[in-house]
């Protein structure tokens, strides 16, 4: 209430000291006083009221016409008065809602964190940005009894809440695996049968799964169906796309997967994306998977760690810093 | 961008055109229009992609649901023309294998 | 409990007349214009609905005075086709009219008191009343 007495005096002051002399200082007053009626939660009726008010302290004698012009624009205000009310009750929920989201995010984070292994032989880095809160993109590491290293990557159809929800499905079903004992392609088959009998119709996976054994310095691999990621042979100095058949995870219960190979030598790189990283727009124009290539040769002299960062800072960039999908980059690199 | 989508019903089936962009805003639209066609017994569905010229995975799944849809329902279900771009998804994620595809167009533009 | 008046919506202008009662009869109450202006706007809201969704009803008026205060008691019925999920049409942002107009939360701001029943195919009533501060 004193603010709003506060406000009405002012207000009055102000429009006096205007009358008379038309001076900007006046108008700066209105602007700050603008804002404190917005602060204070008072509605345009109010203010045409407020106006009213302090008209007729000024002038008395006011012409007996403008009070109900005055009145005509009061009642015209009601509805913006309505309209800002219901606007500041929507920014409100809207605050509430995004706070459930970003602790349903930050759960996410803790359920999927996936710490890298540190080994003699590779180099990994990762990076998974989701493109809103809650992230449709999948990775983890696992790291076997033999010191082979298991490596998932994944892509849920969608984003946002519905992919994070599937998500955690596929966690604990691999959580469930003997993931190390397992073959790659093995691993991919239990993984569709999971997918095939929990999810809509319309709902599939991708996944590419690899297990580099130290021993033989190989690299063994399966793909469900997900974008292919590149070999960067340091002998030839080239990059190769890396080749695996497999149909998408959740659309056929009977689905087989083959196994690849590929031989690892001293300072080969493996890289693993999604299709947010291949699919980056700059503006209308769909960037080329050879425009990823490019960026990471700039920067594949730095560890893997660094690599991934530089090259999502880069797409970051090209976007607008406004991801259109979910982001992840996994850089394998053979050290020794 | 929009996806339009127009149905011409034949005798022994129907031939869905599609023109415009496939994705997560337009998907639940072309979903409520091919999901009842896949429920006719004994026809054949086909849906021309010749002016899709970007599709993401929510089509995927769109595709997929229907293909399901009509396996179950024992109608025949086609996807014809599709354009290199789009066609080069059936072909990393293994669809290819599985669906009726008809790829006679290449890289159309607009 | 004081004396009772009404107006029959049937066609839009009878909004007008259930506005101009109303109006009369929250200024010989004394509430202030903002108020009036108020009241008004949740009597034609409520009218308004009458005419679209059940075509044909009553507003009616009522003055009602408790211990500390006076106030003006709207009661607006009709017998058409009800409302089926109250808590939706209670929502914000949600109007079927397509945006515009208050709607019912429109209205339930403007006064100080609001209280609906509803039932498919029978009708509703709503009940809204505004003391004089």
């Amino acid at each position: 209430m004193d603010t709003k007495d506060l406000d009405a005096r002012s207000y009055t002051d102000l429009l006096k000291g205007y009358i008379k002399t038309q001076d900007e200082r006046a108008l700066y007053g209105a602007e700050q006083i603008s804002k404190s009626f917005i602060k204070n939660n008072i509605l345009p009726e109010e203010i045409v009221n407020l106006h009213i008010q302090a008209l007729l302290e000024i002038y008395p004698d006011l012409h007996e016409l403008i009070q109900p012009s005055m009145n005509f624009l009061l009642e015209a205000m009601i509805s913006y008065g309505l309209a800002h009310q219901e606007y500041q009750q929507l920014r409100e929920k809207q605050l509430e809602l995004r706070s459930e989201i970003h602790l349903a995010a930050r759960m996410q984070q803790i359920l999927l964190q996936s710490e890298i292994p540190q080994t003699d032989d590779l180099d990994i880095g990762v990076i998974s940005v989701p493109a809103n809160q809650m992230n449709g993109d999948y990775h983890h590491f696992v790291r076997g009894k033999d010191g082979s290293i298991n490596i998932a990557i994944a892509d849920i159809i969608g984003k946002g809440i519905p992919a994070a929800l599937s998500m955690s499905m596929i966690k604990y079903a691999m959580d469930s695996f003997p993931e190390s004992e397992m073959s790659t392609n093995a691993i991919l088959k239990s993984l569709n049968r999971v997918v095939e009998r929990n999810v809509d119709p319309s709902m599939f996976i991708t996944m590419f799964y690899a297990t580099y054994k130290p021993d033989s310095g190989k690299l063994f691999y399966s793909s469900a169906g997900h974008e292919p990621g590149f070999f960067y042979s340091s002998k030839a100095n080239r990059f190769k796309e890396i080749e695996a058949k497999g149909l998408v995870l959740g659309v056929k219960p009977d689905t087989t997967y083959s196994q690849y190979e590929l031989e690892l030598n001293k300072d080969d790189m493996v890289i693993l994306l999604t299709d947010g990283v291949t699919e980056c727009r700059k503006g209308d124009q769909f960037i080329e998977r050879d425009e990823v290539l490019e960026v990471i040769r700039t920067y594949m002299h730095l560890p893997a760690q660094e690599i991934v960062n530089r090259v999502y800072r880069h797409f970051e960039r090209i976007q607008n810093f406004q991801l259109k999908d979910d982001f992840t980059l996994v850089i394998l690199k053979k050290v020794v | 961008m929009n996806l339009q989508v127009q149905i011409d019903e034949g005798n022994n089936g129907s031939v869905v055109h599609l023109s415009g962009e496939i994705d997560v805003y337009t998907a639940p639209k072309l979903k409520d229009a091919l999901l009842p066609l896949t429920k006719q017994k004994g026809t054949l569905l086909e849906v021309d992609l010749t002016h899709v010229n970007y599709m993401d995975s929510t089509g995927l799944g769109v595709f997929i649901n229907a293909l399901k849809s009509s396996n179950e329902h024992e109608c025949k279900f086609k996807l014809i023309n599709l354009q290199d771009r789009v066609y080069r998804l059936f072909q990393i994620t293994g669809l290819h294998e599985i669906m009726d595809l008809n790829s006679t167009i290449r890289g159309v533009d607009e | 409990m004081g004396s009772q008046s009404y107006v029959t919506i049937m066609k839009e202008w009878d909004i007008v007349a259930a506005r101009q009662m109303g109006r009369d009869i929250a200024k010989n109450l004394g509430f202030g214009t903002v108020d009036q202006a108020r009241i008004t706007t949740a009597i034609s809201e409520l009218a308004r609905n009458i005419h679209l969704y059940a075509g044909e009803g009553k507003v009616c008026f009522e003055i009602v005075e408790s211990l500390e205060h006076k106030g003006i008691r709207v009661l607006a019925t009709d017998n058409g086709p009800g409302i089926r999920d109250l808590s939706q049409v209670m929502e914000d942002g949600f109007t079927t009219s397509g945006g515009l107009g208050a709607g019912l939360p429109g209205v339930k701001r403007l006064m100080d008191d609001f209280d609906i029943e509803s039932e498919v195919g029978k009708g509703t009533k709503i009940t809204t009343t505004k003391w004089v501060r």
